[in-house]
């Protein structure tokens, strides 16, 4: 079904890069110093709690926010220098910016004729997110689902090699949301760039690769979805940094945690409390951290919005 | 460009807008257009002088320009809509998706906003001469239609009235904001230009009074009204100058403005 509509990408190389990125809305800092990396032929989970900076960092990738520094760059260009720009990066940025006195059909057709894009394509993608009885009828009538599949159909008019996705299971059913997930990954599958928004991770903690996880307008974590989840051991020690040098010792892995904590890659206690007690360093806190996403993102999210209060 | 021209006509196409807003500029045709063929020449009393009658030229320009003021205000408030009707939907963000630079799709909304007002101007200047023709008729004098500053003065209305779309999308592109802006596009025809002849001639600056918009609108058909008017190519380019200034402003003023 993807293949009948959805080509080979073309314009190159679909790597999103973000360098800095800051924003501003008077006093709030919405973004502050976005930097990362979002890779080809994976699906991207851009995690955060409503309010956490998500739309704005998109906005400012898509040219649509001025950032007050940083940049964002698309296959090594920035959004207003892309030549037809909806042939190399489709974005469904929220689900109600539509004339309410337009139909579904007339909408794309307004997006589509900006690039020359035909109606059959149109129609195609009416058909691909099952809009087709509604094509003819006016926007104002649709449920949130039915504008949250007219997105998609905008995002996917000009083929693009990047997609871009503001909440997107915002209103869909759970069928729609199990057809969104396998979709995603088809359009990964075939070397696209995915990025796809949420304040909830089980939403697409199934269809994701990769995840950026932002609180409080910073990137708290970024990495594979194992990044968050994976078994580990908080722990806590009076000298830090004796504590790295033995666990390095010891050929355990860890990350540096919150609040002067380091999350160290092993399901066992035992195994980091031994390691501290060999090298004589008092621990301050020794705790194993379950296998739970959710769990793990709504910690991350809550420990960095504690840390900036 | 010219995919872009076509985007925009067609968002004009696909919402009920232009033909409510069709169907408002005959009414106010004729509404405009009956008392002023009607009245033409009257004295009414209280020492108000009376209009030239329908038997002179100028009271013949005068009557069908009643319509072309109404096809003005409607296609004036046909721009604003079309210059802000993006911000007001929510339309802004898969617009400048589409086309990153927003001078390009402000000269495409006034080359839009023109060619609508060439229709509009056209259906305006029909409807005037329809609706006046019976009541100039009933009252006894001629059409004057095959007079040539009669003609010149229907003909050149059509431009006329479409120069006044791009003003509306000039401000449109302005003031942002839709209903605001049609409200300070309407008390200006009505309230704000007298209000500005009046006061350029009080100070003394009387060359300038034929500049205003509305003079220089009136300066295209000619006709009655009070003032000594530009020559009607003249009167075009001051209303296009407007409304190129005016977008320029806009432009400068929201070329960074963050679409949220």
């Amino acid at each position: 079904m993807v293949g009948e509509v959805i080509d080979e990408p073309v314009g190159g190389d679909g790597t999103i890069v973000m360098d800095g990125l800051t924003k501003r809305f008077g006093a709030v800092t919405a973004v502050q110093d976005f930097t990362c990396t979002v890779h080809p032929g994976r699906v991207t989970g851009f995690l955060g709690p409503n309010g956490a900076g998500k739309t704005t960092t998109l906005r400012m990738l898509l040219g649509l926010v001025q950032p007050d520094s940083g940049r964002a760059r698309i296959g090594g260009r920035a959004y207003e220098e892309l030549n037809e720009p909806l042939r190399v990066v489709g974005a469904g940025l929220d689900g109600s910016s539509f004339h309410p006195g337009r139909s579904g059909r007339d909408h794309l057709r307004w997006v589509a004729a900006t690039h020359g894009i035909d109606d059959a394509r149109v129609d195609a993608l009416l058909a691909l997110t099952g809009l087709t009885d509604a094509a003819y009828r006016r926007v104002g009538g649709y449920s949130s689902g039915m504008r949250q599949r007219l997105a998609l159909a905008g995002a996917l008019l000009g083929d693009p090699a990047v997609l871009l996705l503001d909440e997107p299971a915002n209103g869909l059913d759970p069928e729609g949301i199990a057809w969104l997930r396998g979709f995603l990954r088809a359009l990964a599958a075939e070397g696209r760039t995915v990025l796809v928004s949420s304040h909830v991770l089980s939403e697409v903690q199934q269809s994701v690769d990769d995840i950026l996880v932002i609180a409080r307008g910073r990137l708290v974590l970024s990495g594979p979805l194992s990044t968050l989840g994976e078994p580990g051991v908080d722990v806590a020690a009076t000298d830090l940094t004796a504590l790295r040098s033995a666990l390095t010792a010891a050929n355990l892995a860890y990350t540096d945690g919150p609040n002067g904590r380091l999350l160290v890659t092993t399901r066992d206690p035992g195994e980091v409390g031994a390691v501290a007690h060999a090298a004589g360093l008092p621990l301050l806190h020794l705790a194993p951290i379950a296998n739970d996403l959710e769990q793990a993102f709504l910690r991350l999210v809550a420990t960095a919005e504690q840390a900036r209060r | 460009m010219s995919r872009l021209i076509r985007s925009e006509l067609l968002k004009l196409r696909t919402t009920r807008l232009w033909w409510g807003l069709l169907l408002g500029l005959l009414g106010l045709v004729a509404l405009n257009v009956v008392p002023s063929a009607l009245f033409a020449g009257q004295e009414f009393g209280a020492g108000v002088p009376a209009s030239p009658g329908l038997q002179e030229i100028a009271g013949a320009q005068a009557a069908y320009g009643a319509g072309y003021q109404a096809g003005y205000l409607l296609v004036l408030v046909l721009g604003v809509i079309i210059g802000a009707v993006d911000r007001r939907h929510g339309t802004a963000t898969q617009t400048f998706l589409a086309t990153p630079s927003r001078g390009r799709v402000a000269i495409a909304k006034m080359v839009v906003a023109a060619l609508a007002g060439l229709l509009y101007g056209l259906v305006a200047q029909v409807a005037t001469v329809a609706v006046a023709a019976p009541v100039i008729l009933a009252r006894g004098a001629e059409l004057r239609l095959g007079n040539a500053d009669v003609a010149r003065s229907l003909v050149l209305g059509i431009p006329g009235i479409a120069l006044w779309g791009v003003i509306g999308v000039a401000l449109g592109i302005l003031l942002r904001h839709q209903i605001a802006a049609i409200l300070v596009a309407v008390v200006y025809i009505f309230v704000g230009d007298v209000l500005l002849s009046g006061g350029l001639s009080l100070t003394g600056l009387d060359g300038a009074v034929a500049y205003t918009p509305n003079n220089a609108s009136n300066a295209i058909v000619g006709g009655f009204t009070g003032f000594d008017l530009l020559e009607w190519w003249a009167g075009m380019l001051v209303l296009l100058s407007y409304g190129l200034l005016i977008a320029l402003v806009g432009w400068l003023v929201g070329r960074n403005r963050d679409i949220v």
